[in-house]
């Protein structure tokens, strides 16, 4: 009997051990990042350290009680089971918040509404990912795959090519793959063909010559780094000379990374991403990435230019992800505290925060897209490092964002 | 109304019988495990564990895949790759009845586990009777067809998101991550104690035999083929029941949580905890899972890629089992604590009956024309013989004259070209097993004792034959019939070993001398009640004491009534023991007769016997 009442003691003891840390006068709330940390490092690092920092600088005070933010990272490795385990775990484990990279929301954003907990994608663009009405504790800041792929169709339809849709196999892909058919519908004419490739594969020179072979002027890939990569090699290694243009993946440093031996085939990648800077100009940005910088170092893409400078990674991703969370405390800040869930939930339907690009960022229940479709810019590669476009209306008025140090 | 009163008394007296031998089975590490059991299973009521709960309740389910893969790969020795690719048709055909079928949960659960078990049968048919490298390959191959069809049609997979189920409710409550886990617990429980309950009666036993000698399980009458690919559809079922419950739990199936990766894993934990063992394949899991979480602490302080120090230190894990033997880490822990702690002598309850029936109407084995050829080379040519009950029948003649062919044909192990074998006027035909069945049993020419198991278990082989409620759901529910056909079993194989006069049942026979292991290899076939029995050259390198005894043993069995056939090249033994003599010579019968008519045979003296005398 005694041996059983120490079993019980001791059990009482190490339940004991996982309460809450926090004091009277301060509160820590936990934000879960649920990213492919360990299959595409470059995304999951940047939605993690766009989040923390912003972590670090909120500050609310409610009724003298300061609210903390911390940062808890999660794997998905882009499974999307892995991530609704993860969004599970977060929420068990009092995660007030998932910033997440879309892999897996179909799943996971119902265990996230049960317990009136946001989710918000900073990465994906999928459609269907976010509905105010049906999905009313999802949010997005982060271009949508339907705006970037009308902008694609809207910028090169008029240059008359003949474009290749090359998408692979991965989640990414496919949704690219959906938003792009449906853009090109009306405009058939401008599709040579469609091709859908091996994420994994090492080299896709067949079918960049069926691309080639159909006639195709262009080619528009829209997958995962490595693909991109595989397919310049394939093109360039081939005398090819047509214009590439992809989804934003073209701008992840592994691309360049992996054809550091080759830069002058990087050249002319021309790629779509939500713009880094505003009508403001790029002072918040660039402040932006100044923080982000004395916080976790300059990111180096590994590349030089061709006068032998170092090429860094300007953090425009890393921005969606400081937005929510700056959008976050704000709607915790307007909400009273984080004692009741669905007040918060509310209230991000709320409030607006200055975002890093100095656009205005926030939601309204008819509308969790955190950015517009109009948002969308185009920059190519020279020299290892990008400038917007001069040849699209809304890239041409961008600054360029210094990437050589 | 007596006879109701009769069934309950019937019944009740079994259920007491049954609680008796529960009761004389236990022992203090029956306690232990059942106490391991609960603990595991009340963890999440008293431990801090809610937000583990999903992970946990997903590595227990992993954990069912693993021990269902050890029925495969431990019980019946099948290197499958494949048990990735059934978990997922287990999650996918879960998730695609619930999402696009709408069937209810049950429902589909019964389904997807069916669907697997069915792709189970048919792998198993396919790869039945490959060599296991194959097999090995060609389970491989079904991971990475799944893995592609998967990718390759989206509408299948759900593409980029998944297949989204529903909430999974049972009589309207919802089933958390804390149910699961009871379920997933309780499941792996069943499976581990059914194993452990299977691996050591007749199913196991004959299994276990064929995974160490295919042809010499099979002459004793193994179905080997028939129980192979029951234990290969098992494993299937198990992966299949593990995949429709992850998907409930997770509440997606996606493509890349299956597999050839989820395969690979699966097979290396097997092989890292012990195959062997029903919680080998568990403890593999853990410790895979050990290495994973190192690797990421390891890469989180370092800076480094977790999934390749993962794969490095599951490396490491696979080799240090190598050096351990190979068996496994733990049997090597299991053989490491039995050095340490002097085994305790538990005595074995006496069977009802320990004794070999005796030969009844016995008949004689009548070959006639056994003709054999492979391509143009005739190996027997139109040979007659005729075993009579009661005598030793001895068949000799040159190395290559078609003996061992001869004996291949009378036990059905190679279906002759021409002629036939009767007895009593009935054809013989058929495998080996019905041969075994009608009361023809022969040893193979090499020593091929099961080494793994004890003397006892190389009889029980042998002695499973002729149970009839043998079957594996009789075994694990342990029912009346099946306990008292373990327990004749057992007393017949009893009797086999003490007639050959193996005094050890409980002797590794790998432990056994080579004369041991043939006395063995007679057990065993004694075990299965022959009429006939056939013995490739029994006397092979016996020491002269050790050919008296068997001598001796050969004129016993003659004397119940058995008729045998001595194959054998060493004379002088042929003269102490055989009533007939048939000598063969390029595949042909060149004499038969008594000692004395065939050793004054001249067409025998020139082929055979030289300067050497056999009368």
């Amino acid at each position: 009997m005694r041996r059983l009442l120490l079993v019980v003691g001791l059990c009482a003891v190490v339940a004991g051990c996982g309460g809450d840390k926090s004091s009277d006068k301060t509160k820590t709330v936990t934000i879960a990042v649920n990213a492919p940390f360990s299959r595409t490092p470059y995304v999951g690092q940047t939605i993690a350290d766009g989040a923390a920092l912003a972590a670090s600088k909120a500050a609310v005070d409610v009724n003298g009680v300061k609210y903390r933010f911390r940062i808890k990272r999660y794997d998905t490795g882009l499974s999307p089971s892995v991530a609704a385990r993860n969004v599970r775990k977060a929420i068990a484990e009092g995660a007030v918040a998932i910033v997440d990279e879309g892999t897996g929301v179909d799943a996971s954003w119902q265990f996230a509404r049960d317990a009136d907990v946001p989710l918000a994608v900073t990465y994906q663009g999928g459609e269907g990912l976010v509905d105010a009405a049906q999905r009313p504790n999802v949010f997005r800041i982060a271009p949508t795959d339907h705006g970037m792929a009308f902008r694609w169709a809207e910028y090169l339809i008029p240059k008359k090519l003949k474009i290749a849709l090359i998408t692979d196999d991965s989640s990414y892909g496919q949704q690219g793959a959906k938003a792009l058919a449906e853009a090109f519908s009306e405009n058939m004419d401008s599709v040579a063909t469609k091709l859908t490739v091996p994420a994994d594969a090492p080299d896709l020179s067949p079918q960049v010559l069926r691309a080639r072979r159909a006639g195709a002027t262009a080619l528009l890939v829209w997958a995962q780094p490595t693909t991109i990569a595989s397919v310049l090699s394939a093109a360039r290694s081939s005398g090819w000379k047509v214009p590439v243009y992809t989804s934003p993946t073209g701008e992840d440093p592994l691309v360049r990374q992996q054809l550091a031996n080759h830069p002058d085939w990087v050249d002319g990648l021309t790629f779509a991403s939500g713009r880094p800077t505003a009508e403001v100009g790029a002072g918040p940005f660039l402040s932006f990435q100044r923080d982000l910088e004395n916080k976790f170092g300059v990111q180096l893409v590994g590349v030089r230019t061709p006068d032998g400078a170092q090429v860094v990674q300007p953090p425009d991703y890393a921005m969606y992800s400081y937005d929510f969370v700056n959008v976050l405390a704000a709607a915790i800040q307007r909400a009273g505290g984080t004692a009741d869930r669905k007040k918060i939930l509310a209230a991000l339907d709320q409030v607006t925060v200055a975002g890093a690009n100095g656009d205005q960022r926030g939601f309204n229940e008819n509308n969790h897209d955190g950015v517009v479709d109009d948002d969308v810019y185009f920059a190519k590669f020279d020299g290892m490092t990008y400038r917007p476009v001069k040849d699209d209306p809304l890239s041409a008025t961008l600054v360029p964002i210094e990437q050589r140090r | 109304m007596s006879s109701a009163a009769g069934v309950f008394d019937e019944t009740r007296a079994e259920l007491t019988a049954a609680v008796r031998d529960a009761r004389a089975a236990w022992s203090w590490s029956s306690t232990l495990w059942l106490l391991a059991f609960a603990a595991v299973l009340v963890a999440p009521a008293v431990l801090p564990l809610s937000g583990q709960m999903p992970d946990l309740a997903q590595f227990v389910y992993l954990a069912l895949a693993a021990v269902g893969l050890g029925y495969a790969v431990g019980l019946a020795g099948i290197p499958s790759l494949g048990q990735g690719a059934f978990l997922g048709i287990g999650a996918f055909s879960e998730a695609l009845l619930r999402t696009k079928a709408g069937w209810p949960l049950v429902p589909s659960f019964v389904a997807a586990v069916a669907i697997t078990a069915g792709v189970g049968v048919l792998t198993g048919l396919a790869t039945g009777r490959l060599r296991s490298a194959f097999v090995a390959v060609s389970t491989w191959i079904l991971s990475w067809i799944l893995l592609l069809l998967l990718a390759s049609f989206p509408g299948i997979s759900g593409g980029a998101q998944g297949l989204v189920l529903p909430a999974a409710t049972v009589l309207g409550h919802t089933l958390t991550p804390t149910d699961h886990y009871v379920i997933g617990v309780t499941l792996v429980a069943v499976a581990v104690l059914a194993l452990a309950v299977l691996a050591p009666r007749a199913a196991g036993l004959g299994l276990a035999a064929a995974r160490d000698q295919r042809l010499a399980a099979a002459g004793l009458g193994v179905p080997v083929a028939r129980a192979r690919l029951g234990v290969f559809t098992a494993s299937a079922a198990i992966a299949g029941v593990a995949g429709a419950l992850t998907v409930e739990l997770t509440q997606v199936a996606d493509a890349s949580s299956y597999g050839p990766a989820v395969s690979f894993k699966l097979f290396v934990a097997v092989i890292l905890g012990g195959a062997r063992l029903p919680l080998g394949p568990i403890v593999g899991l853990l410790v895979i899972s050990a290495f994973s979480n190192a690797a990421e602490q390891i890469g989180g302080l370092r800076g480094l890629p977790p999934g390749r120090l993962e794969e490095m230190l599951t490396g490491y894990g696979v080799l240090l089992v190598l050096g351990l033997g190979g068996a496994g880490l733990l049997p090597a822990a299991r053989g490491w604590w039995r050095t340490r702690m002097p085994s305790r002598h538990v005595p074995r309850p006496s069977p009802p009956m320990r004794e070999l029936p005796r030969v009844e109407s016995p008949e004689p084995l009548r070959a006639q024309g056994l003709t054999k050829s492979f391509g143009s080379l005739v190996v027997l040519d139109h040979v007659d013989l005729e075993l009579a009950p009661g005598q030793v029948h001895a068949l000799i003649g040159p190395n290559g004259s078609g003996k061992t062919t001869a004996l291949k044909a009378l036990v059905g192990e190679l279906a002759p070209d021409e002629g036939a074998v009767r007895v009593n006027g009935t054809e013989l035909s058929g495998s080996p097993r019905a041969r075994v069945l009608q009361g023809v049993v022969g040893t193979q020419q090499a020593t091929a004792v099961f080494p793994e198991l004890t003397a006892l278990q190389n009889a029980l082989v042998g002695a499973g034959l002729r149970l009839e409620h043998d079957g594996p759901f009789r075994t694990v529910f342990r029912t009346p019939k099946a306990r008292a056909d373990e327990r004749l079993a057992e007393g017949k194989a009893l009797a086999a070993l003490e007639l050959v006069g193996l005094d050890d049942p409980d002797r590794p026979a790998s432990e056994l001398t080579a004369h041991e292991q043939r006395l063995l290899m007679i057990a065993s076939a004694l075990a299965t009640e022959p009429r006939v029995l056939l013995l490739d050259e029994p006397a092979a390198g016996g020491s002269a004491t050790e050919l008296d005894r068997l001598a001796e043993l050969l004129h016993e069995l003659r004397d119940t009534g058995l008729a045998l056939l001595v194959i054998e090249h060493n004379l002088r033994f042929v003269r102490r023991v055989a009533d007939e003599v048939t000598v063969l010579e390029a595949g042909r019968r060149i004499a038969s007769g008594t000692l004395a008519q065939v050793a004054s045979d001249e067409a025998v003296k020139m082929a055979y016997l030289g300067r050497q005398k056999l009368s």
